[in-house]
């Protein structure tokens, strides 16, 4: 009887049970799914993209400026889709949303997560994610994500509701900006600020506001002494982070970060100034709370900190901003020490006659107006930039796997102490070498 | 600072000298309380049922023959004899000749078939001043049996839900269902 | 009168102290295990601690008085069931000296290399546990896995993983597969390889010992005083191991050292267990070559045994220290009441008293270093 029914498609029973497959069900699926796109697509998709496209200033492509109506033309045109590509990537919108901003940053921040996971399962002779998308669970980040979005929010009863809501918010809105000031190849930063460095500190300041803001609203105990500890935390570990970069800035003459990255040309300050970068990195982890600092998440003393009383995409938007902000934290870092995109040149250079004679498919040749897209030396730059940054968020990553937490009398005192004396011997390294007219403006090197 | 040590060798020698002459822990007792009874003789396990006028007297005296903790304390529910015995478990770290023997210290409380924990007449003296470590052991018991342990500091709940009205659980006339 | 008043002893309303902070520990927060600590803190101090377990009780000692010898020892293994050989031990012991039964020499032997596998592979568990604690997550999925070399082992000896149910009075319950001395022998060789590398990680990293050293420092003096057990009395200096001082079944005959450290506090208290494991991979290869060869490893039991009218104490050195069982039998086939005494309970007593005054940040180390096991508490 129960076979029967599962026969036929399992549409009487509430089964748990998969239904029994037939090929013709899954390709009827299909074809219903392709009908319904494509009659949403011309009845609302293309005329809505018409509507909008009267309100955007649109590129002059061989002499003649684009008009809406020509807009779609590219799909049957190959030699204007270049140059419209080319025109929105020297769009601010771009800049902001895709590639020196927030898209890339989102990136890097999700291959961070995917690479800890794996990395830190390594280390702890076990296998991490696996299953989700057949590749060692590379799709397992995606997983969370829709699971974290599906997810209820609950705000608790007596929480200052408005503020609870800003919060994580606000706390991915500062990280965004952090990333924002990051110069990644010359030319590429969303906003380059005169006083870089200083808009930095500035925009660092907001977070443990943040969290304290978000901690107190939520009005329960856990969160609030973790809102507490991030504050301490937070606070005791700027002064050494900002005095930690004062050596760079002495010896750079500028404030600006590219003006800093395109200092270092030749040699990092890395060389110079060692024991700022070993201030700086401690600070990188404190403020970033990650282990052997993650008091204010000590889970087994305080359940998740202020995080606790987070729940769904609420929790989803305050891990992406603290993986932008260890992305935008391992930038500034190798902007500050390791000499931001310079590098020797390993990006091959864009073939010529690609561009001379275009690009021949048999008996068709097609020339393409446009090319090439980006030109090489921002490719490098960029590739150096990564490969870098990359290398300093792996040495973020690995004391995960080594320490245990610290407490927070042992945190307090380390970055009142120890790191901030630390801190002044780095500027006065910086200082004698300025003075002795080695470095810095004017200097033999 | 963190050095395992070996064994002690002068206490491995007496050790081996003392247990050659074992003690009669029972024996004391006897000739201290006469009304006591004396319910096992034996070297390693002796034990002990002493009225509780006298079990805080008798505790004093187990101390200073060498008991320096308390390893359990046990109730035991006798319905019949409308008693409830509690079994003080004593045994010695500091004493090397008292290292195998765990004394059974016993004392009965009258026991009441309508019972009030902490109002009635089950009561007994407690043994905290004497043993500290009796402390948690005594709570239980307390929740356990409804003996008030007079002179307990902290006589609360410790295992059952706060709110627990029922007899105490560990009475003979508390059936679990089914049984 | 004030509501208070009418109130259960335990839902009094409390007074509230403008400084004073009272958390509430548990049971549903991860530092906690199945039990509610209720610790008061003013600023980042505790300065006061109240321990509130209870959350699993489950009778088990009143389930022990309806059922008889044999059928109690399934379910009183359920307090631990990672350490389900030992809680068993003593209670076995007990029956056996009710009901009169010899136990073959290879049983004895049998028992021994079973409960010392069960210890290895409770204390690593509860290492795990103390690793996560201090947030050192290697440290808790190192263990995790080593702990699988034992309860295969295990798995092989008893036919289950974790609740063996293979002690009963008169030996074991079934004899060694055939060539379980072989790989016995090879699992402990490359374990003994395997916890030397704790050390490398855990035991010497200096952010953990400047975490735990002086912290909860329970002296010697205190020690005894509030009778704490196991690793939380030899971490303080005194040397006491019931397989020692008072040899059950043929630990007499074996080869081991006892471990004692002396400065009392998270670090040694959480170190004696980890030289502990050693000692018991020592025990366990020399009880396999001292074990006779053949021979039977259970007595014959009349069906439904009948107790005298006497009570006994027997008393075992667990993985959380020595666990008695005090059995009182009244002449008939359950035993009249059954008490266990367990090192969980007895070393609970010590937790207010070392927490006061301690940090907030040191509650899950100090906490989880006293070996304690919430469920074993509740019985």
């Amino acid at each position: 009887m129960e076979f029967e029914l599962l026969a036929c498609g399992g549409r009487q029973i509430m089964s748990v049970i998969a239904p029994t497959f037939r090929l013709s069900y899954f390709l009827k699926s299909i074809l219903d799914n392709v009908f319904w796109i494509i009659v949403l697509v011309t009845l609302v998709g293309i005329p809505a993209i018409q509507i909008v496209l009267f309100y955007i200033e649109m590129p002059v492509i061989n002499g003649e400026l684009l008009t809406p109506f020509l807009a779609l033309t590219w799909l049957a045109d190959p030699s204007r889709a270049i140059p419209i590509v080319k025109a929105f990537m020297y769009t601010d919108f771009f800049r902001i949303a895709v590639f020196p901003g927030f898209g890339l940053a989102a990136l890097v921040a999700a291959g961070t997560i995917f690479v800890e996971r794996k990395m830190l399962a390594k280390l702890q002779l076990r296998v991490g994610p696996f299953y989700c998308g057949k590749v060692e669970g590379i799709l397992q980040l995606a997983g969370d994500g829709l699971k974290l979005i599906s997810k209820e929010i609950i705000i608790p009863a007596k929480a200052d509701k408005p503020i609870f809501w800003i919060a994580p918010v606000a706390f991915v809105g500062t990280a965004a900006a952090f990333v924002s000031l990051i110069p990644v190849a010359p030319g590429w930063v969303v906003a380059d600020v005169e006083l870089g460095v200083l808009a930095v500190f500035a925009v660092i300041g907001f977070f443990p506001i943040v969290t304290v803001l978000s901690a107190w609203s939520a009005n329960s105990k856990f969160p609030f002494i973790g809102g507490i500890r991030a504050l301490h935390q937070m606070i005791s570990f700027e002064i050494p982070l900002i005095l930690s970069l004062l050596g760079v800035v002495m010896l750079a003459g500028t404030m600006s970060l590219t003006g800093i990255a395109e200092s270092q040309e030749f040699i990092p300050w890395i060389v110079f100034l060692p024991v700022g970068a070993i201030v700086f990195f401690i600070c990188i982890l404190a403020e970033l709370e990650r282990i052997p600092f993650d008091l204010p998440e000590a889970e087994s003393e305080i359940v998740a900190g202020w995080l606790t009383e987070f729940s769904g995409m609420m929790y989803g938007l305050v891990q992406l901003g603290t993986y932008l902000k260890l992305y935008a934290f391992a930038a500034l870092f190798t902007v500050m020490f390791l000499g931001g995109w310079s590098g020797p040149m390993l990006w091959p250079p864009f073939p010529e006659e690609i561009i001379t004679d275009g690009i021949q498919l048999g008996p068709i040749t097609a020339t393409i107006p446009g090319l090439p897209l980006l030109d090489q030396a921002m490719l490098n730059g960029v590739l150096w930039f990564l490969l870098k940054t990359v290398a300093v968020i792996f040495f973020i990553l690995l004391p995960r796997g080594v320490f245990p937490r610290i407490r927070i009398d042992m945190l307090l005192s380390l970055g009142w102490y120890k790191l901030i004396g630390l801190s002044f011997i780095n500027i006065f390294i910086a200082l004698a070498l300025l003075y002795a007219g080695v470095l810095g403006p004017g200097g033999i090197i | 600072m963190y050095v395992t040590t070996g064994e002690d060798e002068a206490n491995e020698g007496e050790e081996v000298r003392l247990m050659s002459t074992p003690v009669p822990t029972a024996q004391p007792f006897l000739e201290k309380f006469p009304d006591a009874t004396i319910i096992s003789d034996d070297v390693d396990r002796p034990a002990i049922l002493v009225p509780k006028e006298h079990i805080i007297d008798a505790a004093t005296l187990a101390k200073e023959m060498g008991f320096d903790h308390a390893e359990s304390v046990s109730g035991v529910d006798f319905p019949n004899d409308n008693q409830i015995e509690v079994v003080y478990h004593l045994g010695s770290y500091t004493n090397e000749n008292l290292t195998k023997c765990v004394l059974a210290l016993a004392t009965r409380a009258p026991r009441e078939d309508d019972p009030r924990p902490g109002q009635d007449s089950t009561r007994l003296p407690t043994l905290r001043e004497v043993f500290y470590s009796v402390e948690f052991h005594e709570r239980e018991i307390f929740e356990m049996f409804g003996v008030y342990f007079e002179g307990h500091p902290d006589n609360r709940r410790l295992l059952l839900p706060e709110d627990w009205a029922d007899l105490p659980p560990m009475r003979k006339d508390f059936a679990i269902k089914g049984r | 009168m004030t509501m208070s008043a009418q109130l259960p002893p335990g839902l009094q309303l409390e007074k509230v102290d403008e400084r004073i902070m009272t958390l509430n520990v548990g049971p549903q927060h991860p530092g906690s295990g199945h039990m509610r600590i209720i610790v008061q803190i003013d600023g980042d101090y505790i300065v006061a601690c109240d321990p509130d377990p209870g959350y699993v009780h489950r009778g088990e000692e009143k389930m022990a008085e309806y059922r008889n010898y044999i059928t109690n020892i399934p379910h009183l293994e359920r307090p631990v069931i990672h350490d389900s050989c030992n809680i068993l031990y003593p209670y076995v012991l007990g029956a056996e000296e009710l009901l009169g039964i010899e136990v073959p020499e290879r049983a004895k032997y049998v028992r021994v290399i079973a409960a010392e596998l069960n210890r290895c592979v409770y204390t690593l568990y509860w290492l795990a546990i103390y690793g996560i604690f201090l947030g050192h997550s290697t440290m808790f999925m190192w263990p995790s896995g080593d702990r699988e070399l034992f309860i295969d082992l295990l798995e092989k000896l008893t036919g289950a993983r974790v609740t063996h149910a293979y002690f009963i009075p008169g030996g074991v319950r079934n004899d060694m597969p055939a060539n379980f001395e072989d790989v016995c022998l090879r699992q402990v060789r490359y374990f003994e390889k395997r916890i030397a590398e704790y050390s490398d990680i855990f035991y010497d990293n200096p952010i953990l010992i400047s975490r735990t050293a002086n912290t909860g420092v329970l002296s010697r003096n205190d020690a005894i005083r509030l009778g704490t057990t196991g690793s939380v009395l030899r971490a303080s200096g005194v040397d006491y191991d019931v397989r020692k001082k008072e040899p059950y079944d043929v630990y007499d005959s074996l080869d081991f050292e006892t471990n004692v450290l002396k400065s009392g506090d998270s670090y040694a208290r959480s170190k004696v267990p980890w030289l502990d494991m050693m000692e018991s991979c020592r025990i366990i290869r020399d009880a396999l070559s001292k074990m006779p060869k053949s021979g039977s490893v259970r007595t014959k039991l009349k069906p439904n045994p009948k107790g005298g009218d006497t009570s006994v104490y027997k008393r075992v050195e667990s993985g959380r220290g020595a666990l008695g069982c005090h059995i009182v039998s009244r002449k008939k086939p359950e035993p009249y009441r059954v008490k266990l005494s367990v090192g969980s309970f007895r070393n609970l007593i010590a937790m207010p008293y070392l927490l006061k005054g301690e940090k907030l940040g040191n509650m899950p180390s100090v906490y989880w270093s006293l070996n304690y096991w919430p469920v074993e508490a509740d019985r």
